[in-house]
């Protein structure tokens, strides 16, 4: 098994240690986001990191960088560790923790609302439509079952939460944030975004249920796609064979590890709450092997290593 | 508008960005002021009143220097350390009055120094390593492909393409154990004063020894250092650096003898390096496909292998605590080196990937010398039928000649069918002798070598250099 990493420890200022990932600050224009390999399951951040995570979850990202470059530009610099240390040599002593993990981005400010983009009936939207027959905030036809496909994808924005869960809005709410002309641009690209990726992902047997993209503004007032773009930790990533909607669908990357927490939730060995129990070796392994899995199906080409 | 200067073609031409990057004078900057971090973190940790807002600021200073600033000042006191102090000190004024506390130049210079020359280490084995995994491959494809071995240039023996690719992947194993060992080894300078007697610190810490040597030890794992020189002058010893060039020198012979092989290899028409398609190879001659980057390599290699002597003169002629010998040979050698080192290693790797066995080629001439390699099985043959030892080594020497005159007048070969017809090998069956001419009967254990080199040596090796992979964005300019 390679090398897993808890948390990167790095010779530049850390502006943020999020639930699995950091960033830091490279000079004035500059972010390196740095994917650690730990992992979340059921809103808890477990003990053991795993294997390669981190460097799917980056390169992932990367790759849809590049396919969604003509839909909208990105903050994506490089996530090559070559020539991320070309760029900045400080980092020459820490290839171990970079090890595809880390992308150099274009520092932006961004937009305070998450976007996120349903195309099937899931997670808080569906627990939404199930209460009140509404998807933020908007009425929906009656009878859908749980995991069904929409007919239209739908834009769902959320505020960002310092702490707890982001909050669902409507798209009202989020033009007083951001002002009705930036909602409506925000939306449109979300919008676009998500069909060129739900097509591209369905050709290699993925549904990508539902996504959540940032935004941000460059000095120069130019839009660019910024943060995790398309990754299992971003949406929620089905296997298509498996699809029977009526039900809660598996996970492509974390089942195995949902599998085993719900079972010793079962049994009473854990209640569900921080910290989460030790994972054993070969659940660690096969969750490793699911993300490495899902860089193969979506980008085609095997992780390097 | 600047005026025209002069660049070295090291780094217009040859060597990475990255290597580049390591030796530019923004990242020294950047090192020197993590190196004042650590240290004003450290001494702070261990007591000495150090505000919390002084570090907060060479924090948030690491990597925006402006080394035109910096330049006027250096004009001014014509002491390099001290221009940086005082830019930095402009840019962070709540660090001003604490920077470089109790610490001589060489904290920062030998320190950043050190770390440079690791991590230059480290690139150059993660790129040691493509050139080991791109032999490695050939020499199992062409592990059991009789060719002819050389010695003296002379057609020899038979080896096959794949063991003969285990010899410069050994060279080559040899450098990465010599690189490996000098990583190990490799200690900071450390905290040490400007004699190397630590006496200043002694004194930042009235007198607590304990302090002293947690301040060092502090400072030195704050970059990855386990260990400081146990003891220096006011600079580390000389003869680190020579022994990291001499480690680095390795790959300079490796590296020449893979390109001059290739290079006559290729004369042979049995190996070609890469081309482009395009590739011009004369301006008047259209036809020619030319070895330029083993010549490269080559050219490359002797520069790294010559650059040795710097180090060790410079080893060699340091006075007492220090003298300033050292200085600007070293600003120039090091770099140097570690770049010359880093093209040849892409070079070596680039060509090792991309190199065409012909494979008609090879065993064309393998069909051109065989009777010549059978001579030896043919003369026992005689003998056990009867013949006179000496007589028959008369007679093949005679048809030998003979029939290599008649190739080279574009005749076609005929030792077999002269020797059989000669009443000296009246009493061999021909078929015996023809049965002689089988290539794979002369390889030895060639193939077998190949398989227990890789098994053994090669893959063990591999695998410890996989923490230095590198992602392979760096190609050859050709």
């Amino acid at each position: 098994m390679p090398f897993a990493l808890a948390e990167s420890r790095l010779p530049l200022p850390l502006l943020r240690r999020g639930k699995v990932r950091e960033v830091y600050e490279v000079g004035p224009d500059a972010l390196l986001l740095v994917a650690s390999d730990r992992v979340s399951a059921f809103d808890v951040v477990l003990p053991n990191p795993i294997p390669r995570k981190g460097a799917v979850l980056t390169q992932i990202s990367a790759f849809w960088f590049g396919e969604l470059r003509d839909v909208l530009p990105s903050h994506f610099l490089t996530a090559d560790d070559d020539e991320i240390i070309a760029r900045v040599p400080a980092l020459a002593s820490h290839r171990d923790q970079l090890s595809g993990r880390a992308m150099l981005c274009r520092r932006t400010t961004p937009f305070p609302i998450e976007c996120v983009v349903r195309g099937y009936l899931s997670g808080s939207a569906w627990a939404e439509y199930r209460d009140r027959g509404t998807l933020a905030g908007e009425p929906m036809p009656r009878g859908l079952v749980e995991s069904a496909r929409l007919d239209r994808p739908i834009f769902s924005p959320a505020t960002k939460a310092d702490v707890g869960h982001d909050e669902n809005i409507t798209l009202d709410h989020a033009r007083d944030i951001v002002g009705a002309d930036r909602a409506d641009q925000l939306r449109d690209a979300s919008l676009k975004l998500y069909a060129a990726g739900r097509d591209r992902a369905a050709t290699r047997g993925i549904i990508i249920a539902d996504t959540k993209f940032e935004f941000g503004k460059t000095s120069e007032g130019t839009t660019l796609l910024i943060d995790e773009v398309l990754t299992p930790d971003s949406s929620r990533f089905w296997p298509a064979d498996q699809y029977a909607p009526g039900r809660g669908q598996p996970s492509f990357d974390k089942q195995p590890l949902r599998d085993y927490l719900a079972d010793l939730k079962k049994v009473g060995k854990w209640n569900g709450s921080a910290p989460g129990p030790d994972l054993p070796p070969e659940v660690v392994r096969a969750t490793s092997d699911r993300y490495v899995d899902a860089y193969r199906r979506i980008t085609g080409h095997d992780l390097p290593a | 508008m600047t005026p025209p200067r002069y660049e070295s073609p090291l780094g217009t031409r040859y060597a990475s960005s990255v290597m580049q990057a390591l030796w530019s004078a923004e990242h020294r900057a950047g090192l020197w002021r993590r190196l004042w971090l650590a240290l004003a973190e450290a001494e702070r940790a261990l007591g000495v009143p150090i505000p919390e807002d002084a570090i907060a600021g060479i924090r948030a200073h690491l990597d925006d220097a402006d080394l035109a600033a910096v330049r006027v000042y250096e004009q001014r006191l014509r002491h390099d350390v001290m221009a940086h102090i005082h830019h930095l000190g402009d840019q962070a004024p709540a660090a001003r009055p604490y920077l470089h506390l109790g610490a001589t130049s060489c904290f920062v210079t030998d320190n950043a120094d050190l770390i440079v020359l690791r991590d230059a280490c480290g690139l150059l084995l993660g790129r040691l390593r493509r050139v080991l995994a791109a032999l490695r491959e050939l020499a199992i494809t062409h592990a059991d492909q009789p060719t002819v071995a050389y010695t003296h240039f002379q057609p020899a023996l038979l080896t096959t393409v794949g063991k003969r690719a285990t010899l410069w992947a050994f060279d080559f194993a040899l450098d990465a154990d010599a690189l490996l060992r000098v990583l190990e080894r490799l200690p900071f300078r450390g905290c040490k004063g400007a004699t190397g007697t630590q006496a200043s610190f002694v004194e930042l810490f009235h007198g607590d020894a304990a302090k002293v040597r947690e301040l060092d030890r502090r400072v030195a794992a704050a970059f990855g250092f386990t260990e400081t020189v146990p003891v220096c002058g006011q600079t580390y010893s000389r003869k680190v650096d020579a022994q990291i060039v001499d480690a680095w020198a390795g790959l300079g012979q490796s590296g020449s003898k893979f390109g001059n092989d290739l290079r006559l290899l290729q004369h042979e028409g049995e190996l070609l390096e890469p081309a482009e398609s395009a590739q011009v190879g004369s301006s008047v001659m259209p036809y020619k496909r030319n070895p330029m980057r083993a010549e490269r390599l080559c050219a490359l290699s002797r520069y790294l292998v010559a650059l040795r002597e710097n180090t060790a003169y410079t080893a060699a002629t340091q006075w007492l605590e220090r003298t300033l010998d050292d200085s600007a040979n070293r600003r120039l050698v090091l770099p140097d080196a570690a770049m010359a080192a880093d093209a040849l290693l892409i070079l070596a790797a680039d060509i090792g990937r991309g190199v065409e066995v012909r494979q008609s080629t090879v065993e064309r001439n393998v069909t051109r010398v065989m009777p010549y390699m059978a001579t030896e099985r043919w003369l026992l043959l005689a003998v056990a039928a009867g013949g006179d030892r000496q007589s028959v080594h008369e007679v093949i020497r005679r048809h030998s000649w003979a029939a290599r005159d008649a190739e080279d007048r574009g005749e076609p070969p005929s030792l077999l069918d002269r020797l059989a017809a000669d009443p000296a090998f009246a009493k061999v069956d021909v078929a015996r002798l023809r049965a002689e001419l089988e290539p794979a009967r002369y390889i030895g254990r060639s193939s077998s070598q190949v398989h227990e080199y890789v098994a053994e040596h090669l893959d063990p090796l591999l695998e410890r250099l996989t923490p230095f992979a590198t992602s392979d964005s760096a190609g050859v300019t050709v």
